[in-house]
């Protein structure tokens, strides 16, 4: 078993600050640049209401792309989904059934490109300054979520109760 | 092609009178004498910009540069550099803003754009990757008719309606406002979440050249020369700002933003209040970092690459405020707060929103104003002046109508549009001592009648009074241990007491140094000034694993180059006719004893600081003109003798 594959990328928007160093982090994993455009995560944002939300390959259970793939070469293993490039075909079929855009075209070669959880040390996670990006097992992210959520409700309360 | 890492290779040329562009490589000598940012541009307003040439004409050159650590993993690597003659001071120029602008422009390819001549008719720069072109503006820009100006788009509209005619919403737009269309001499430009290029009236630069916005979009990316070797120094740099500072910053910038100075600069009696009068506000709670968080704060936010993250949203349910806006920095809160006693931190939140929507920098803005308002007091304006507006003290309402006012230049606006030095020689009647500027830019949030070297900082700063440009924070925060590293033990007593003018000529003229290598890497302030993190070595370390110049590891020889950047732009202001007498800070700061607060009964004592400053600069203390051997140190040998 690849160490790191029963773990999910949980990412939490409200955490998020929208500064792209997880852009940059993949980038430079994946190509040895700095170049966010070919980021497997992308930050979308709106800047003038402060939303920032990345986005990347859900690693789905039951992934859209791996039926639509006519090769094999987009496959599961563990929690997550790989593309092996030497069967790749270049047909795009995935990047037309990824409801989320987890998968691309690279802007240089344009080739189909997608998040490879690093070989287990998903460089977003690591390099990530607010926890808006974390690397958990899976059986874990539940328990993380709820005691998020505890803090958040706790946080809501004390903001409504003294504007009642 | 230069092959070097760090830096794209290549700059524009953009000739709005001619309708031309060319891409040009970025020559290696500029490189290694100037490394990037504000270097560059140093270099290229010496040689292309004098002292005939008018900052509004087509001759003054705007030049947008970004450092060869721009874009990449260096922590707040993602600012840029906008650079031109002032129209508000007529001298050196310069603004630098953070966002994502920058890092795009150098993403596309370009290490700057040079920027001349004038458009026919209103039009905006679209750069995508090798794809760069001008398109028509005029649906954008306003229009004067019968003597009023109507329309003109906000930043805000301009950047999005640029993304929505390009088709891609992650199209990084810089843009003016109706002020910088109007050019209101202290005119901003303004990119993504309201980041402003603030000071010295670009945005006013970059509205007489009929150039309302530029677009950018990069896929070229960033290299650097030695990966491992840079990723090793980013891994250091996060250490130092996570782990070593990190507790500092959690409680402080990371937690508030800038507001967090409120409360502690008010307490060392150093923060303006009621134009200048006082450094003290027994009010400064209502317009702090504790109260914003608490009562406003709806967000945290960040620029490119920061690990600070110093950005924040408010939002505000009051009317006629109500909205979610940019959380103000501090010299904002202090501009439209403090300074003009207006105690409604919403109408504040507002002010500068609004001065982001219409492009406008809220320092000088909220100082012209302050200008107003103490003439007000005197009996020196009357409504008669201000068409029908009181500008009592405190009248937030009045506040936020002439910001509005300014903008479009009507009324009383008008002449808050000038800047507080031009606007007080209009109104005349004695109002000129009221006017709280230094070589016509309005005194930044600090007062050296409290913090003595902020006063040295104000007098000598290139771009008028200014605290980016050599403020100290090892007294304003008491870094003791910091002091002791870089100046020595011995030295420690008086470089961190705010009242002693000992050392702090030479320290002031390191610090104008340091931050000059900050503003050509390009790394922000909040790292190397406040907190004082990355120092000479580690910038050195930086710039010499990104470029791959062996003589960039030399952490002599980028302070060299420093050095460089910092006379060259000194040179420019001689060149303009500025000595020794322009050194100086207004009367009020000089003679009229501190009357309240802290630092009650002190006055700010620049002489006995001035003189050591001119030797650690090597500048002749007669004159204020560099020394010869100084210049010919630098290799700007061909400059001595020519000024005296």
């Amino acid at each position: 078993m690849v160490e790191g594959v029963q773990n999910l990328l949980v990412i939490d928007p409200d955490k998020c600050t929208g500064c792209r160093i997880c852009e940059e982090a993949c980038s430079f994993h994946h190509y040895g640049e700095f170049n966010p455009r070919r980021s497997y995560i992308q930050v979308l944002r709106n800047d003038f209401e402060g939303v920032f939300i990345p986005m990347t390959c859900q690693h789905c259970g039951k992934p859209l792309c791996v039926e639509a793939c006519p090769t094999g070469a987009l496959y599961q293993f563990g929690n997550a989904v790989f593309l092996d490039k030497s069967k790749c075909i270049e047909c795009k079929q995935c990047l037309n059934a990824c409801p989320f855009g987890g998968i691309q075209v690279d802007p240089v070669t344009f080739q189909v490109v997608k998040c490879d959880l690093c070989g287990g040390d998903p460089q977003c996670a690591r390099r990530c300054p607010t926890g808006a990006i974390k690397w958990v097992r899976a059986d874990q992210v539940g328990y993380q979520k709820k005691v998020d959520g505890a803090q958040r409700s706790a946080r809501l309360i004390s903001l409504i109760v003294p504007q009642g | 092609m230069v092959e070097l890492g760090g830096y794209a290779g290549r700059y524009l040329r953009v000739d709005l009178s001619a309708g031309k562009i060319w891409v040009r490589e970025t020559p290696k000598e500029l490189i290694r004498n100037y490394l990037g940012g504000l270097g560059f541009a140093v270099k290229i307003l010496w040689d292309e910009v004098d002292e005939h040439t008018d900052p509004l004409g087509p001759d003054n050159r705007l030049v947008i540069s970004t450092g060869p650590l721009t874009g990449t993993m260096f922590p707040a690597a993602g600012r840029y550099q906008v650079n031109a003659k002032s129209p508000l001071t007529g001298i050196w120029g310069h603004a630098n803003a953070g966002g994502f602008f920058g890092p795009e422009l150098k993403f596309a390819g370009y290490d700057f754009i040079v920027i001349q001549g004038r458009a026919e008719r209103p039009i905006y720069l679209v750069i995508d990757d090798d794809l760069v072109e001008l398109r028509d503006a005029s649906h954008l820009w306003g229009e004067e008719r019968n003597g009023r100006f109507y329309g003109g788009k906000t930043t805000f509209e301009t950047i999005q309606m640029i993304r929505e005619e390009l088709g891609d919403e992650t199209f990084k737009v810089a843009a003016i406002g109706p002020a910088g269309e109007n050019t209101v001499r202290f005119a901003s430009i303004i990119n993504d979440l309201g980041n402003a290029a603030g000071r010295t009236g670009m945005g006013a630069v970059m509205g007489s050249k009929r150039l309302k916005a530029i677009a950018v979009r990069g896929s070229r990316g960033v290299r650097v020369a030695k990966p491992e070797l840079f990723m090793e120094v980013v891994d250091d740099a996060y250490r130092k700002l996570l782990v070593d500072w990190g507790d500092a910053l959690k409680e402080t910038l990371t937690k508030y933003g800038t507001p967090n100075l409120v409360e502690a600069i008010n307490a060392m009696g150093r923060m303006p209040v009621k134009n200048h009068w006082t450094g003290y506000w027994e009010k400064a709670h209502l317009i702090g970092g504790e109260r914003i968080r608490e009562e406003f704060r709806v967000k945290q936010a960040s620029c490119f690459g920061c690990l600070v993250q110093c950005k924040y949203l408010v939002r505000s349910r009051k009317e006629p405020y109500a909205g979610i806006y940019k959380g103000p920095e501090y010299e904002a809160l202090v501009s439209f707060g403090s300074s003009l006693l207006v105690e409604d931190v919403e109408a504040v939140f507002y002010a500068n929103h609004l001065a982001d929507l219409y492009g406008m920098d809220s320092i000088s803005l909220g100082m012209t104003i302050a200008w107003a308002m103490e003439s007000w007091e005197h009996g020196l304006l009357t409504k008669e002046d201000t068409g029908g507006l009181d500008l009592s003290w405190g009248n937030a309402e009045a506040m936020v109508e002439l910001v509005k006012k300014t903008a479009f230049r009507e009324g009383f606006g008008n002449v808050i549009a000038e800047g507080s030095k031009r606007a007080s020689e209009i109104v005349g009647r004695g109002t000129e001592r009221f006017a709280m500027h230094v070589k016509g830019n309005e005194i930044s949030a600090q007062d050296g009648r409290a913090h003595q070297s902020s006063g040295l900082t104000h007098a000598t700063a290139a771009r008028g009074a200014d605290h980016l440009t050599s403020l100290s924070c090892l007294e304003e925060r008491g870094y003791e241990q910091v002091a002791a590293e870089r100046y020595g033990a011995d030295k420690v007593k008086d470089l961190v007491d705010p009242q002693s003018t000992r050392y702090k000529g030479w320290l002031v003229w390191d610090l104008e140094m340091l931050y000059a290598l900050g503003n050509s890497l390009i790394i922000c302030w909040y790292e190397v000034g406040w907190p004082p993190v990355f120092y000479y070595p580690d910038m050195a370390r930086a710039v010499a694993a990104a470029t791959g110049i062996a003589e960039f590891g030399d952490p002599n020889e980028v302070k060299r180059i420093a050095k460089r950047i910092a006379i060259l732009r000194r040179m420019f202001n001689v060149r303009e006719g500025l000595r020794r007498k322009d050194d100086t800070l207004p009367e009020r700061f000089l003679k009229e004893p501190m009357p309240t607060g802290p630092a009650k009964g002190h006055v700010c004592r620049l002489d006995e600081m001035l003189d050591d400053y001119y030797e650690a600069a090597g500048i002749d203390k007669e004159t204020g003109v560099p020394k010869d051997e100084t210049l010919r140190e630098l290799g700007l040998g061909e400059l001595a003798g020519r000024w005296r």
